[in-house]
């Protein structure tokens, strides 16, 4: 048990930090599931961000004067039993509010889990654990609940966390470590915090939008998408050799990072169709950025700052307010395009039935029959496969309307690419002001 | 490694990376993904049909029809479709653009000669009208220079369209067997008025 007190912690903070957008890939299952509106859903993604970025200060703040182990085991408790709650829920109501109440044991078991890291480890390699492990959470999250999802179901993600919180729990309480009693000595980082929330912003950009556009824009399933976007965390795994190879100083490092997020955001509002292999490339640019600014920022902010916990508190809250703020930004403009997108999209498909080599009743059949689905199927990309199941045609027409089915669907996929474009830059120009917050020239300061 | 190699090598590793990436997906059309544009309806398109008869003339006809509409109406042909597809009031403008639309697609049929002669539409003609068997069979039995001779298709369309009451049809489009028999009594109706000014025109 002793030996697996420090991996069980360190993989508390990733579940938690996973949790940040671990439910995005399944977000259309339970918008099914729970029979609920894309407003509302979303919410299950903003509350946790939300709650987090708002909570971690105050607790940091609070956890100066606790006993870290006592204070990290409630939060972590706290934090599996909202767990089971989330994938009891059968509204979404109840779900927003089990997600709001695991952000609130999250944001404890997080501050307390460096605590605890620091005890197990020492300083340096406890806060390393500690911010490695919150970087592999935030990039493997959405993959990790794209699997899941696909495998089992959408309250798969929230069920298998729970078996190793509860686990955490007597880890933490086996770890003796005194409270950081260190006066309040340092004001907290704002540059790179600002870089931090700044990035996340951009990196919510990044995932959520294209497990959108590939599950609700592309129509592939969420274990393909979840497979897709792994490569955001392999590219990150790929950042520290290239950094060790080179040996930039670390504000180069930085900058470096978010103009390769800036340019991987930039690749995916340039996509040539609809082929997944046009995502890798800038995928692999997103996931080298990230792996070359989020630990690095989270350490800046962090290092010789005292006390510990409160500038952890900081880059906790940096991050999350940083995913909301990028929610808030981006989620009316991609939902105000992709309604834009209907009428040119409607206007296409009209165009190719027209023109289509079919004969006359078969065009009418299939029209009819593609306009009851596109009625029914208001708000979201249609699926038109059932219009052409339905369609009452002669088998000699059947390849001539598998044809047009083929391209209509080309058509629903460049116009949910388009939509998605501006988010994609929107975000792309986050990554930049991140940018521009690490080469701005630093104000001098007189002693 | 030197200061302004630790500088420098890691910001242009990422440029030549951003730059590749980038100028790979604009060199296979990237930032063109979008859907089809609606074509001009203004400017002639090449109208086809994948079926024979009627059917095919009747398809042609209506798709040039809407192009002279959507020009008349200053939209695409696309968007003035989808309009019509929906119920609701049609306003005279539109039945007005539809109506000189029709016109001018006889027209364009003729001139560029692809209107089929009467003799080719009489057998099916036949098949729809409902007649006395014996006057049938004396119609059948006529050589086609003779249908062709009292018979002109543009003529017939024409009268056709001038006798159809469009703001019914499109207000009973999902009513085929309405909208069958609206049209059939409209063509009827314009060959037996185009016979008799045939006729007319022969007597003394």
């Amino acid at each position: 048990m002793r030996r697996a007190v420090g991996p069980l912690l360190a993989v508390t903070v990733a579940l938690v930090l996973a949790d940040s957008a671990v439910v995005t890939l399944a977000l259309p299952d339970i918008l099914r599931h729970l029979d609920t509106s894309v407003g509302q859903v979303a919410w299950v993604l903003i509350s946790f961000n939300l709650v987090l970025g708002l909570v971690a200060v105050p607790i940091a703040v609070v956890f100066g004067r606790a006993q870290p182990r006592f204070f990290s085991a409630v939060g972590i408790a706290v934090f599996a039993g909202s767990s089971a709650w989330c994938a009891l829920a059968q509204s979404i109501e109840v779900l927003i509010a089990a997600r709001c109440v695991q952000a609130l044991g999250g944001a404890l078991a997080l501050v307390g889990c460096l605590e605890l890291l620091v005890a197990k480890y020492g300083a340096r390699r406890g806060v390393a654990a500690w911010v490695t492990a919150g970087v592999v959470g935030t990039a493997t999250g959405p993959f990790a609940g794209g699997l899941l999802t696909q495998a089992f179901s959408w309250q798969a993600i929230f069920v298998v966390q729970v078996p190793f919180a509860v686990l955490a729990v007597p880890a933490a309480l086996a770890v003796r470590a005194a409270p950081e009693l260190s006066p309040d000595r340092h004001r907290p980082a704002v540059r790179p915090n600002l870089t931090l929330a700044l990035l996340s912003a951009a990196l919510t950009a990044a995932l959520f939008l294209l497990v959108l556009l590939l599950v609700e824009g592309w129509h592939h399933s969420p274990g393909l998408a979840a497979l897709t976007v792994s490569v955001v965390p392999v590219a990150a795994l790929g950042a520290r050799p290239l950094a060790r190879l080179l040996q930039p100083p670390a504000q180069v490092e930085v900058a470096v990072g978010c103009f390769l997020i800036a340019g991987g955001l930039v690749g995916l509002a340039l996509l040539p169709s609809a082929d997944l292999v046009w995502t890798i490339a800038p995928q692999a640019l997103v996931g080298l950025g990230l792996g070359l600014t989020v630990d690095r920022l989270t350490s800046q902010a962090m290092e010789m700052r005292l006390p510990r916990v409160r500038h952890a508190g900081w880059t906790i809250s940096a991050r999350h307010i940083g995913v909301v703020v990028g929610l808030a930004i981006l989620t009316p403009v991609f939902t105000a395009d992709l309604r834009d997108a209907q009428v040119p999209a409607q206007e296409a498909i009209a165009s190719l039935v027209l023109d289509a080599p079919l004969k006359p009743d078969d065009k009418i059949a299939i029209a009819q029959s593609l306009g009851r689905e596109l009625t029914q199927q208001q708000g979201q990309v249609p699926d038109l496969h059932r219009a052409f199941e339905t369609a009452d045609l002669a088998p000699e027409e059947r390849p001539a309307a598998a044809q047009l089915e083929r391209d209509l669907d080309e058509q629903l996929e460049r116009a949910a690419t388009r939509a998605f474009r501006d988010s994609f830059l929107i975000g792309a120009g986050l990554a930049l002001l991140a940018l521009l917050t690490v080469v701005a020239p630093h104000r001098k300061t007189t002693s | 490694m030197t200061g302004l190699v630790r500088m420098g090598a890691l910001p242009a590793a990422a440029l030549v990376l951003v730059s590749g990436v980038l100028g790979v997906q604009l060199a296979n059309g990237g930032g063109t993904f979008e859907p089809l544009r609606s074509a001009d309806p203004c400017v002639a398109r090449t109208v086809t049909s994948q079926a024979g008869g009627m059917d095919g003339l009747t398809e042609r006809l209506v798709l040039l029809g809407i192009d002279g509409a959507a020009c008349r109406l200053h939209v695409s042909r696309e968007a003035l479709t989808l309009e019509l597809a929906q119920p609701g009031v049609r306003t005279d403008a539109q039945i007005e653009a539809l109506h000189q639309g029709l016109l001018d697609a006889v027209q364009r049929m003729k001139d560029d000669g692809t209107l089929p002669p009467a003799s080719d539409l009489v057998d099916e003609a036949l098949d729809n009208a409902d007649l006395n068997g014996f006057v049938e069979a004396a119609i059948r039995a006529l050589p086609d220079s003779v249908v062709n001779a009292a018979l002109k298709v543009d003529d017939v369309l024409i009268r056709t369209i001038n006798d159809l009451d469009l703001r019914s049809i499109l207000a009973n489009l999902d009513n085929e067997q309405d909208l069958y028999e609206q049209i059939n009594a409209a063509v009827e109706q314009a060959v037996k008025d185009s016979l008799a000014d045939r006729l007319r025109e022969l007597l003394p």
